[in-house]
């Protein structure tokens, strides 16, 4: 299921501000309440599609230790495909939460 | 531990020279960045457990690969649109030189060079509507995140339509030759030869360039398609 909205996880995660591969990682692990513990490498593919098509920019800084990592950052398309993303969500959201508001939970299956 | 898990990542990416260079420098620092999240442990079991976390080197390989052939696919699609545009400038420069220096083509090659200007035109234009087919077919689609089968069809007709834009524009491009050949049969100073040899070498640089780009989408493909097979 996750899969499906790599991209609007990843979006939501930089929306912070600009990160690393690594601190996005961090970024979507702690804001998800730990429920999402993607496997690490699949982020990077996910990022630099995201760049190709335009919602992230990115460039190489410096760290403190002295090693050169890859920043990230959403683009002005970056942040409308967020919230285009993100009101189709909600929309989903509550589509199925007036689905299940009239029905009961049950232990056993039907 | 971690240089030999870069190295086979990097090689797997070996076919994108500037993407795995890329990769192995970023996957460096986020798998030294794991390592130092957990500094009470011992480094080498730090290390497998951070290689462990970051997956399969072949599968985020082949993650990657699918970016790097539709980068490649998208710079083709621009390529030929580019390409078209060289060729036709260098045509018009010709058309515009021979009028200017009043380069007439002789009565006994008026026939073939009548036929050949009409193999030309149409072979051209075709190459214009199926490149401009291609590069509309391609570019506006997004980035798929593996390569389903969806994608995979999309990428073979891509590649169709740019063999058969190259074919026809090649075929316009000999056309081109043929008709500056016989037009500079009769041509007696060295000057009436410099715009049309020089614009015939544009012709036939930009139809290089072509070949070039969509080789370079085929050989990605392949080792994509290689990459998942393992």
């Amino acid at each position: 299921m996750l899969k499906g909205h790599l991209d609007l996880i990843v979006l939501a995660a930089l929306s912070a501000g600009p990160a690393h591969g690594y601190a996005v990682i961090e970024a979507i692990r702690r804001r998800s309440g730990y429920a999402f513990d993607l496997p690490e490498g699949t982020i990077y593919p996910a990022l630099h599609r995201l760049e190709q098509t335009g919602l992230l920019v990115s460039r190489w800084v410096t760290a403190e230790s002295g090693r050169r990592r890859r920043v990230y950052a959403l683009t002005r398309r970056g942040e409308r495909a967020l919230a285009e993303r993100r009101a189709v969500w909600q929309q989903f959201c509550a589509a199925i939460g007036g689905l299940l508001a009239g029905t009961r939970a049950s232990g056993r299956p039907a | 531990m971690i240089s030999d898990y870069l190295e086979s990542l990097a090689g797997a990416l070996r076919f994108d020279r500037s993407l795995s260079r890329r990769v192995r420098q970023e996957v460096e620092d986020h798998l030294s960045e794991a390592v130092a999240a957990h500094p009470g442990s011992d480094r080498p079991e730090a290390e497998q457990r951070a290689i462990a976390n970051f997956g399969d080197p072949h599968v985020i390989a082949a993650q990657f690969a699918v970016v790097s052939v539709a980068k490649q696919t998208r710079r083709a699609g621009a390529a030929i649109i580019l390409v078209i545009a060289g060729v036709f400038i260098a045509m018009k420069a010709r058309v515009a030189w021979y009028a200017m220096t009043q380069c007439a083509i002789g009565d006994d090659v008026k026939v073939v060079s009548g036929s050949v200007g009409l193999i030309d035109r149409y072979s051209f234009w075709l190459s214009v509507i199926i490149g401009i087919g291609g590069w509309a077919y391609i570019s506006g689609r997004g980035i798929p995140a593996a390569f389903y089968t969806v994608y995979r069809k999309r990428l073979r007709r891509f590649l169709l339509l740019c063999t058969a834009a190259t074919a026809a524009l090649f075929v316009s491009v000999i056309s081109d030759g043929v008709l500056t050949a016989l037009r500079l049969t009769g041509a007696e100073s060295f000057v009436e030869f410099v715009v049309p040899i020089f614009s015939m070498a544009i012709e036939i640089v930009c139809a290089g360039a072509l070949v070039f780009q969509i080789h370079s989408v085929t050989q990605r493909a392949t080792s994509m398609a290689a990459l998942l097979k393992t």
